[in-house]
Formats: structure tokens, sequence, C-alpha cells
């Protein structure tokens, strides 16, 4: 469904341009109807891999597709839904506003908008302030109202970076039961994330980067087939690649 | 059209909502009532300051407009990274600038279609009260001068959108298009100056006259926008300069539009 294949892109940095390396020589594939949990530390390179995703930023070398087309057509992104990190969305829109933009960007009627778009601020508890300018949300309430954009046109694949951060417990158990109820549908899920045991509760698989190079990748299962905690397999990777910090 | 008609819509919401059109505007009014303290202080061409005044105010008052909002609601979306929401969508680069430019475009029209029609409201009571003054006055002319300062205003817009295309902030765009406009402004009365140096008894090194010429053919001649003069003084405008004045905005803008899509087109957002 999801596939990187030999990606590496390098970004320039600061007044004399020098080059780092953010992703190097990434090769991942996630299947249908998987969970996929992306780790890292900071600037590990998880951002520049969904970004990749997206076409906000273009592979230096290698190939990035999604259902086996390459994502700079932007007709992928009819089966995508993103959120992005710390999302943010016009200030003076209504949630409603919002979500109407979203699905007649992703050719929606009318009506399938109205009832899809009930449905979803009901699901992130947002309904009663659907009709509120955005910039009188809460980090917490952005973060539901950027996943109800994400899901509105029903997509068959979900990215999802750091879809945790800035929610309250109560936030982050209706984000993970989404999670959950898409896995149940049979949607494919690639999120980042920093919370390691979101991760084990959530995943089919996981995949860690460290320094732009993907260190390990395979089950969950397989993985804590030790008997190991997820946090030590974690910083195992992380202390292995001596923490590079890239991007 | 029918992935550009969203985009443009929620611009257009986001723009008309700002805080700041309600100081624009309320500058716009304040300048209008001062139209009437000036024109009854004045004891002569009433009629004329009166038009200068409230063409004026239209101007600055739509300048500021795509100063602070217009050029937010392109360049903050870069800044913001807002524009992440919209390019996740089945929307490509020429299609997301395209719309967000017919949204400003609408609501530099919205909101100078308002202040417009306040300043001929400020200019109808002031005839009212000054007939006399009003002799050569022209409403067609007036509202040929408010259409030419929206055109203008549009293709200020137009090069804000070109700036942010390759800048990385929004204060960088802002700052190139307050000089693209100042320079366009003065464009037509600096060329005119250069290329005849002794009419004003200096002298001007070649150097300067071929960069001034080079200037003249890169930089809009917004100057040929402004026909204040001659809706002050009821002077007619021939059919062909309006033609030439409004095939020049179109072509323009077709041109700095097409310049900053193929720039849009490479730009990353990391």
């Amino acid at each position: 469904m999801i596939k990187f294949a030999g990606i590496s892109k390098e970004f320039k940095e600061g007044v004399t341009a020098r080059r780092v390396k953010a992703l190097d020589n990434l090769s991942l594939e996630i299947g249908q109807g998987e969970i996929f949990g992306f780790l890292g530390p900071n600037g590990a390179g998880k951002s520049t891999a969904i970004k990749i995703l997206l076409n906000l930023i273009y592979p230096d070398t290698g190939r990035a597709t999604i259902k086996d087309m390459d994502v700079g057509d932007k007709n992928v992104r009819r089966f995508v839904g993103y959120l992005p990190e710390n999302p943010y969305f016009y200030d003076y829109l209504t949630a409603e506003e919002l979500l109407w933009f979203g699905g007649k960007a992703s050719g929606m009627t009318k009506k399938e908008i109205t009832e899809r778009s009930g449905l979803l601020l009901d699901k992130v508890r947002l309904l009663e302030a659907r009709k509120r300018p955005l910039r009188t949300y809460s980090k917490g309430m952005v973060q539901r109202a950027g996943l109800a954009l994400a899901l509105i046109h029903d997509p068959q694949v979900v990215i999802l970076d750091e879809p945790m951060s800035g929610l309250d417990p109560i936030g982050r158990k209706m984000v993970g039961d989404i999670i959950l109820e898409l896995k149940g549908e049979g949607k494919t899920v690639f999120f980042s994330s920093h919370i390691l045991s979101d991760v084990e509760r959530f995943c089919d698989k996981v995949g860690i980067i460290v320094g732009g190079r993907l260190r390990l990748t395979g089950s969950v299962a397989e993985l804590l087939k030790e008997g190991e905690m997820l946090e030590e397999v974690f910083l195992r990777e992380v202390n292995a690649a001596g923490l590079k910090e890239v991007r | 059209m029918r992935l550009l008609w969203p985009i443009a819509l929620i611009t257009f919401k986001e723009g008309i909502r700002n805080r700041s059109i309600y100081g624009i505007s309320l500058l716009a009014l304040l300048m209008l009532v001062a139209n009437f303290i000036v024109s009854d202080m004045m004891s002569q061409e009433v009629g004329k300051v009166a038009v200068d005044m409230a063409l004026s105010a239209v101007s600055f008052s739509g300048l500021l407009l795509v100063l602070f909002v217009g050029i937010n609601l392109m360049a903050k979306d870069l800044d913001r990274k807002t524009i992440y929401m919209v390019l996740a969508k089945p929307v490509s680069r020429a299609q997301y600038l395209m719309g967000k430019f017919l949204g400003v475009t609408l609501l530099i029209i919205a909101c100078l279609t308002i202040l417009s029609c306040f300043a001929a409201a400020s200019l109808f009571l002031i005839k009212l009260g000054h007939p006399d003054y009003f002799q050569r006055f022209s409403w067609p002319l007036v509202c040929l001068s408010f259409s030419f300062i929206t055109l203008m205003l549009i293709l200020v817009a137009a090069l804000s959108f070109l700036f942010a295309s390759f800048t990385s902030t929004s204060f960088i765009t802002f700052i190139l298009t307050i000089i693209s406009y100042i320079i366009g402004m003065a464009l037509n009365d600096v060329k005119a100056l250069v290329e005849a140096p002794q009419a004003v008894g200096i002298t001007v090194s070649p150097v300067t006259v071929k960069v001034v010429q080079t200037a003249y053919y890169i930089f809009p001649n917004l100057s040929f926008f402004d026909i204040k003069t001659q809706a002050a003084h009821g002077l007619p405008v021939s059919p062909s300069y309006i033609i030439g004045v409004v095939g020049y905005g179109v072509v323009y803008i077709t041109i700095v539009m097409t310049l900053a899509g193929l720039i849009f087109r490479k730009k990353e957002f990391p």
C-alpha cells in the first residue's frame, strides 16, 4: 500500500548552506490494513519521510508510492488523509467550514460532506464548537479538528504525524479509539509517535529510524518476543546509532 | 475551477473576517470624514480637492488591505505551514496558487466596492453642499478611477504572490511588495526625468538611464492606473487608453502569476 524505495533526502542549512542528510536510502513497505508505527528521536527523519509521502518535499533519490501510484500524482491524495504535527489552520474559519473545504477539495458532494462532517465532529467531540472560529480552540481541539479534516473523505490510507501531541489523556484515548476503529475498517495507518506505549498498543508493525537511516523494522510481536519492552528496543537502536541528530 | 473555488472561498472568508479589515475601514471612513472638513475649509476648487481626496482615500486603504491582509493570506500559509492542509488534498501547487489568488482578488473587489461606495457617498454629499464647484464633475470618470485602482491593487497582489513563491518569510514578501509599489508609482516620472535631465538642469549618467529604462520594462507601471487628475478636473479619458490600461493590467497579472506558478511548482515545504 505504502512503499518507500531507496529514498534519500538532504537539506541545506544555515548561511553556509551546509548539507544535512535527513533520509539515507530509506526502503520500507507497509501493507494494506496495517497499522505502522514510525519511531525515532527528534530529528531522526520521521516527518521528512511523511512529507515526502504527501509530496510536500521531493526526494533527491528513490521513489515513494501509495497504491502503486507515484506520490507526485495529486490523485494519490484522494486515498490519503493527513494530520500534520502541531497543525495550524485558518484562524477565522470554523471547524464546519474546515471540513467543508476538505470535503470539497476531495471531490465530495454537499450531502456527503454534511453527513460525514456531522459524524466526525461528534466523534472528535467538536459538535458543539463547530461554529466557533478555530482561533478560539485550545491546542487539543485544533488537533482533533485536524483529525476530522484528515478523515473527512474516508481515506484508505491515514498518515498521522505525532497525533497524540498536545492532547490530554481523554483526547489521547479518543485518538487511540479512532486508530483502532480505522484498523477495524481495514484502513492502513502510518503514524509517527514518541509515545511508545501507544505504539505498542495500536501497531502491527514498527520501524525505528535514527539519523535518517531505518535501523529496524518488524512486527511488534517479533520485536518483543524476547520479553523486552519496546522502550528497551528503541533505546538500544538509538544508542547503537550513536544518536546522530539530523533533522 | 471545481478545485479553485473551495480554496478561493476559504481564502475570501479568512480575509473578510480578519480584524485588520475593521481598522482599514475605520481609517478609510476617517479620511472620508476629513474630506468633508477639508472641503468646507476650501474657498475654491472644492470639487477637485474632494475628488482627489476621495480617490486617494480609496487607493491608500486598498493598498493597506493588500499589504496587511492580502499578503498574509498567502505568505502566512507558508510561514505557519497552513498550506499542508490544502496540499494534503488532491490539489496541485498551481491550483493552490490560483485558488488563493482568486480568493484575494474577490476580497479586493468586495472591499474596494464598499470603500468606493463610501467615497461616492462623501462626494455626493459634498456636491450637494457646493454644487457650483462640481460643474465639470463626472460620475463615470470617478467610477472608472475606482475600477483602475481595483485593477492596480490586484496587480500588486499578484506581485506579492510572485515574491511569496520564492521568499522564505512573509516579511520579505511584504518589503519586496512595498518596494515594487513605490518603484511602479514613480517609474514614469523618473524615466521622463532621466531621459530629459536638461529640462531641470541636471546631468544623469548613461548607466543610470539604462538602469531606469530596464526597470521600466520589468516593474509594472502603476501610474498608468492613476487617473485622479483626470477625474478631479473632469478631463476625458479615451477608450483606447482604457482598453490599453486594462490590457496592460491583465497581461501583467497573467505573466506574474504564470511565473509564480512555475516557481511554486518546484517549491518544497519542509
